[in-house]
């Protein structure tokens, strides 16, 4: 049972202080989390080394302006961190940094991970905007409650995976009634123990599991139905593909922000997908017409075979369609019934393989020799 | 100023009007029909409706009964016409002489994708047109009923309405200007129903000779309304260039712009002109191990990770912003809604005055950047010489 610790203080302070006294006691040489940019609110991540610049950090600001995952990966690309820091992410953050570690693209050596029983983001087109203040406070009403908040991503709303798998520390915010007032550290790991101490509350027998949460999980899942229900791509097939993804740009910013798609050079970037000219005579012939720039739903396709095995369904990509394509909900559909076959949780243990990578004998009978 | 006094002025005297009772979209298409059935082209590159979906894009037609999906004047721009033209025009020959129907900024957008060799022009015909502007793609997207007809409104009426995307209500290059590249212009400012083929090369003139048409017809009225509007719009992008010249006095007014960037690089990759396999800014070059970052933290007290977005902007403005054609691509294309089209637009401006070069002009004019003149920058390279010549020239 993991050792947790009651703070008597608001969540978003209390974990605030709890992070910034590390700073201070140099237990930790940085904070990676979210911090404040400017007046209007707008936030980004930073990864904070003095105390005085802490004071702008907002480690539970609902806003997903880019996954952390993708983030520290960039920051540990070349290797492990000599220096200890904290990183406080999101679940779907922390499970794209483990599937980026398992493919060489990030270390998780000297990270503390804090996470939190998740409530979602909101929309990022609403960050810094005028009534980003009224929607974060409705936003917290909601968590109190357990409830699905209407302004958060759609992957926020059927995310059933709100619990952090493998984080350090949890911070317990969904369905706490009382987190204006106080809020439960969970410390799981034995690395995370040594710094329970740090924590200025009281040791409770407490687990992160609780009625609310599974009744939170039910809301969750069932929304999930409905979303995916109304994204048909099973029902109809390519066709349907087609009509979805009919006003992709080839702005590939999907792609950019996944953190999954790590390559430096998108295959559908390269030149294997210009279109060759000479084609253009027997193609026209062929069709009658051709949509110009062509292959935007090859792009989608191929990326998806790429990755979907791996998608967290974090939302970036939908958050990022200058055409309101909802891409996260059709990768995370395909990627829950890819990830079903190959009985894989993407996210779950850095030293689990990832299933493109490793062969079973006997997976796929029923398709391959019986 | 100089270059609006001159872009004020307009040469061809004479174009062909041609009337249509069914609306001037189907007059347009029927005109790119009949040139089909002529075989005066073997195909046309014009802006489409995906069927089924509000969604537009463009399509390259033979077969005539797909001009049932086209708009000649669609409510958005989706994808910029010049990077749609060099996606299927840049690798190899083209054995096929098309017909590409787009808005000024795209042809001008194409003619400088053929200055860097990402088009090649030789079997296709640049047909501009008179262009109302375009409504924000994600406003589109939100509602495509409502803006579908909020934009016809706009476009009947030629209003500069704030419903139009910024780039486009700050548009003084909306129509025929002189020295374009276009072969033929499509003249929608005169009389309401009317559509007129304005020839411009020799190419031009030559296609209208094929469809049968002469080109006797005054362009008086045309020219006289396109003045007018010149003028409000001219009068807009000079308050809009003061305006963020003043926002953007320093870097840190750069900054309080773009600080909302998380660095998906969709404003590259929907501009026309960032035509890079791979943008150095994408690439592995400015990767470093944990302890420079830890560093670079410990120098400011905190890094702002994603990293480099503010140098990536910088860097592609340095590379592009000469060949700026002010489309909006990049700021329709913008997440998180910041300005960088106004922002490149009007430090393009800038740019292009203090190199006298208007982007997608004459095909034979050199870029800047691979043109040297001896006597260009005198006053910074070599002051004293400068100030002499100058001196001397004035004796």
């Amino acid at each position: 049972m993991a050792k947790a610790i009651r703070i008597k203080n608001n969540v978003e302070e209390g974990l605030f202080e709890f992070l910034k006294s590390l700073l201070e006691k140099e237990k930790i040489k940085g904070v990676f989390t979210l911090k404040k940019m400017d007046e209007e609110g707008a936030a980004s991540y930073s990864l904070i080394t003095s105390v005085d610049e802490f004071k702008n950090a907002v480690p539970l600001f609902p806003y997903m302006p880019v996954n952390a995952g993708k983030e520290l990966s960039n920051f540990t690309l070349l290797g492990k961190t000599e220096e200890p820091i904290a990183a406080v992410l999101r679940p779907c953050e922390l499970r794209a940094f483990v599937e980026l570690a398992k493919r060489a693209q990030g270390d998780f050596e000297n990270i503390l991970t804090v996470s939190l029983s998740c409530g979602g983001v909101l929309d990022l087109n609403t960050m810094g905007e005028k009534n980003q203040e009224d929607l974060i406070s409705k936003y917290w009403d909601s968590v109190k409650k357990a409830e699905v908040s209407p302004n958060t991503r759609e992957t926020c709303q059927f995310c059933e995976n709100f619990l952090p798998l493998n984080a350090d520390i949890t911070v317990a915010t969904v369905g706490n009634k009382d987190l204006d007032k106080e809020f439960t550290l969970f410390f799981n790991t034995p690395n995370a123990e040594e710094f329970a101490k740090e924590a200025s509350g009281s040791s409770v027998s407490a687990e992160i599991e609780s009625n609310e949460i599974n009744e939170f999980k039910k809301k969750r899942e069932e929304l999930k139905e409905k979303y995916f229900k109304e994204t048909e791509t099973d029902e109809n097939g390519l066709k349907s593909l087609i009509n979805i993804f009919a006003p992709c740009l080839g702005c590939h910013g999907c792609s950019h922000v996944c953190p999954i798609c790590y390559c430096t050079l998108c295959e559908f970037d390269s030149k294997t997908h210009e279109y060759p000219t000479p084609s253009l005579s027997s193609d026209l012939q062929k069709k009658g017409g051709l949509k110009v720039p062509s292959g935007n739903l090859l792009f989608h396709l191929g990326r998806m075979t790429h990755m979907a095995v791996s998608c967290v369904s974090c939302g970036m990509c939908s958050d990022v369609c200058p055409v309101n394509i909802p891409v996260a909900t059709v990768f995370s559909k395909v990627g829950a019934s890819l990830q079903k076959e190959f009985d894989y949780f993407p996210g779950k243990d850095v030293e689990e393989p990832a299933p493109q990578g490793t062969y079973k004998e006997d997976e796929f009978t029923k398709i391959g020799e019986q | 100023m100089n270059n609006n006094q001159k872009e004020t002025k307009i040469n061809p005297e004479k174009g062909k009007a041609l009337s249509s009772s069914k609306g001037i979209r189907e007059e347009i298409l029927n005109i790119f029909k009949k040139a089909l059935a002529d075989d005066i082209f073997d195909a046309v590159m014009i802006p489409a409706k995906v069927p089924n979906t509000d969604a537009y894009s463009w399509i390259l037609l033979q077969d005539e009964s797909l001009f049932e999906m086209a708009d000649p004047l669609p409510p958005v721009m989706a994808v910029q016409g010049g990077r749609a033209l060099s996606s299927f025009s840049k690798n190899g020959e083209l054995d096929l002489k098309i017909a590409a129907l787009m808005r000024p900024c795209e042809i001008r957008a194409a003619v400088e994708l053929f200055k860097l060799h990402q088009i090649n022009l030789n079997h296709i015909t640049l047909i501009s047109i008179d262009c109302p502007g375009a409504t924000p793609l994600t406003d589109y997207m939100n509602d495509p009923k409502k803006l579908a007809e909020t934009y016809k409104k706009i476009s009947e009426k030629w209003e500069v309405s704030e419903s139009l995307r910024p780039a486009c209500q700050n548009c003084h290059r909306f129509s025929l200007i002189d020295g374009t590249a276009a072969d033929l212009h499509i003249g929608l400012l005169g009389k309401n129903d009317k559509v007129t083929l304005i020839p411009i090369s020799s190419k031009g003139n030559e296609i209208l000779e094929k469809l049968g048409y002469e080109p006797t017809d005054s362009l008086e009225e045309w020219k006289s309304n396109r003045e007018k509007l010149l003028k409000e719009k001219i009068k807009n992008r000079e308050k809009f260039i003061k305006e963020w010249q003043e926002k953007i006095n320093k870097t840190d007014g750069f900054f309080n712009e773009l600080n909302k960037c998380i660095n998906c690089h969709n404003c590259m990759n929907a501009c026309p002109i960032c035509y890079c396999q791979q943008c150095y800014f994408d690439s592995q070059n400015i990767t470093f191990k944990p302890e420079t970052y830890l560093q670079k933290s410990k120098e400011k007290g905190a890094l702002r990770f994603p990293l480099n977005t503010m140098l990536f902007h910088i860097g592609r403005m340095s590379h592009m912003v000469l060949s700026c054609v002010s489309c909006g691509a990049c700021e329709d294309a913008c997440p998180v809604s910041i300005p960088v089209g106004r922002l490149f637009s009007m430090v393009g401006d800038q740019t292009q005055k203090e190199f006298d070069y208007i982007p997608g002009m004459n095909r034979e004019e050199p870029l800047p950047l691979q043109d040297f003149k001896e006597e260009e920058f005198c006053e910074v390279e070599t002051p004293n010489e400068c100030e002499e010549k100058v001196t001397e020239e004035a004796k």
